[in-house]
């Protein structure tokens, strides 16, 4: 336990002290700042049956951006330590495996939810600014939350993965981005499905994380997505760790 | 401190470490001899629990690699192979943070840091990133780092690569002392290094060990020719052939002549020492003598001795280039 809060605070401060953190911060923000005034615009124009929130969650726009912050909060994670050849310092240390691991990937989450805590105030903003009350209400904006955070723990388990893989970043950046990518895309496979309501269809809805978000920016925090995510988070990082181990036994 | 025995570690069609063992008794200071490639690296890192062993088993200061491998590495202060470090971090900082991570408390931390960085002098670069650092006080931070915890025993893999020769003098006497109170396994392929530092030396080739002992015996045991270099003025021709009559001598080969004065390499039996004889013929023919020295055996001709039995001279000569 000692050993994953030490791991976890020098990586936090790996990652605020660097620029990076802060360049990414910014423009993450600046980008979404931009959907949402584009939001609000379209908006007026033209009368949506569905709330703000539930627009700009639902909008392709906030998740191109959004995936491409993963690859940069994780590549470095291991890959850097296996180029620099750290990680043999790190574990020669008396320290166990899952304890890096788990400090590595905590820090990355915490670091992602600094990254995007910005936009989520984007609302209650507007609200305040506008005293537009209806805009949308206090369940959607915990489910929106609840939402952004159970995507984001899951593909930082992701790229944690990727960077355990190579030695390269720009490969684990690579492998981050994909991954998280062709999941997304997975959830619309379902409008593919033949039969509307059919077994295909409802398991392929399972996957999706618009429909995830769709349910949550609605208010209604369904058990579904939230063991959906937290165990494939569980899994990945369990093969992330046996990827770490593997190197003793690797011919 | 460290029992090895059978200890084995197999690649994909190839065998890195072949059944090895030896031990190191506590304050012995050990020297890790081979050529690259060797096994040198791979040992040390299953001793330091970063790969685990094909068969065999080591215990370092009683605790099994395997069963207790975090007790291990809290007994060990490892300095792996060009000493990697994190660039972006200070120099105190850094060493605060391995303090940490092996346990230290955040007090017991600082205390300790302030130590080792006063024992490899590191006092005028503490607020430095190490990114800027110059070959040597990186190496310095590293045997820092392998202090910090006040281990039993320190590992060091090739601590001298890459130094200059003063810096290798520095890194060689900062072992040196730090002889006095630890056990020492020094891996290297630099001869030198271990004559001076080293009170033992393990020699291991092609995955298994060749020898293990300490180098002023490693020198005696050679079963090599002994040579006697000659400098003398005078009858040129007529000294090589007198030479060769000589009781012991076997070759006599002129190495070259400037202007009246020719040197001779001279190839006895081993352990025999014609000197006198040579002086005594020289006096006889009243011809002149400059030098009569005869080449004392080093470490690296044990070395190369037991390391290149059953090679090929041109694997040989790389060794030797080494």
């Amino acid at each position: 336990m000692r050993a994953f809060f030490i791991i976890f605070l020098k990586e936090l401060r790996a990652f605020f002290l660097s620029p990076l953190a802060w360049t990414v911060m910014a423009l993450f923000t600046f980008l979404n700042a931009w959907l949402f005034a584009s939001m609000i615009n379209a908006m007026q124009m033209r009368v949506s049956s569905r709330s703000l929130i539930y627009n700009f969650f639902d909008s392709g726009w906030f998740w191109m951006g959004f995936f491409i912050l993963f690859p940069l909060i994780t590549m470095r994670l291991f890959a850097e330590e296996k180029k620099m050849g750290t990680i043999e310092g790190l574990l020669t240390a008396p320290v166990r495996t899952s304890e890096v691991l788990l400090g590595k990937y905590f820090a990355a989450v915490v670091v992602f939810l600094v990254i995007v805590a910005p936009m989520y105030f984007f609302f209650p903003l507007f609200q305040a600014v506008t005293g537009e009350k209806a805009a949308f209400h206090g369940g959607a904006m915990l489910g929106a939350g609840l939402g952004i955070a159970l995507v984001g723990i899951f593909n930082v388990a992701i790229g944690t993965l990727a960077s355990a893989l190579t030695s390269n970043q720009l490969i684990a950046a690579m492998l981050t981005f994909v991954f998280a990518m062709l999941h997304y895309f997975l959830g619309f496979l379902h409008n593919f499905g033949v039969v509307p309501g059919s077994v295909w269809t409802g398991g392929m809805t399972y996957f999706s994380t618009t429909e995830h978000m769709h349910a949550l920016t609605s208010g209604l925090i369904d058990s579904g997505p939230v063991i959906y995510y937290a165990s494939f988070s569980i899994l990945l990082l369990a093969i992330t760790y046996h990827v770490l181990e593997s190197r003793k036994w690797r011919v | 401190m460290i029992e090895v025995k059978d200890l084995t570690k197999r690649y994909a069609g190839r065998t890195a470490v072949d059944a090895i063992s030896f031990a190191v008794e506590k304050g012995e200071v050990v020297g890790f001899l081979g050529p690259n490639g060797a096994g040198k690296s791979t040992t040390i890192r299953m001793l330091t629990c970063f790969l685990s062993a094909s068969e065999g088993t080591a215990k370092v200061a009683g605790y099994d690699i395997y069963d207790d491998s975090i007790k291990v590495r809290q007994h060990i202060g490892y300095m792996p192979e060009n000493v990697p470090l994190y660039p972006d971090m200070r120099v105190s900082e850094y060493l605060n943070f391995r303090a940490r991570i092996k346990g230290l408390r955040y007090r017991e931390a600082k205390r300790a840091v302030s130590e080792v960085m006063d024992i490899c002098s590191l006092a005028e670069v503490e607020r430095k990133m190490i990114t800027t650092l110059s070959k040597g006080y990186k190496q310095r931070v590293g045997l820092a780092d392998a202090l910090v915890n006040e281990p039993d025993l320190l590992i060091f893999d090739e601590p001298t690569n890459g130094l200059d020769p003063n810096q290798i003098r520095q890194a060689r006497e900062l072992i040196k002392r730090l002889g006095d109170r630890h056990t020492i396994l020094i891996s290297t392929h630099i001869l030198s290094e271990v004559e001076v530092t080293c009170g033992r030396v393990v020699i291991i080739d092609q995955g298994k060990i060749k020898a293990s002992d300490s180098p002023q015996n490693l020198i005696r045991h050679l079963r090599k020719p002994s040579e006697i270099l000659l400098e003398m003025s005078g009858d040129a021709e007529s000294a090589e052939k007198e030479l060769l009559k000589l009781d012991g001598v076997n070759h006599v080969r002129r190495l070259d002549d400037r202007a009246k004065w020719t040197s001779f390499s001279i190839t006895t039996d081993p352990n025999v020492d014609v000197r006198e004889d040579v002086a005594a013929l020289i006096r006889g023919e009243n011809w002149k003598i400059r030098e009569l020295a005869s080449r004392a055996a080093s470490l690296e001709d044990a070395f190369v001795d037991l390391v290149q039995e059953k090679r090929g001279e041109t694997e040989e000569r790389k060794v030797r280039g080494q």
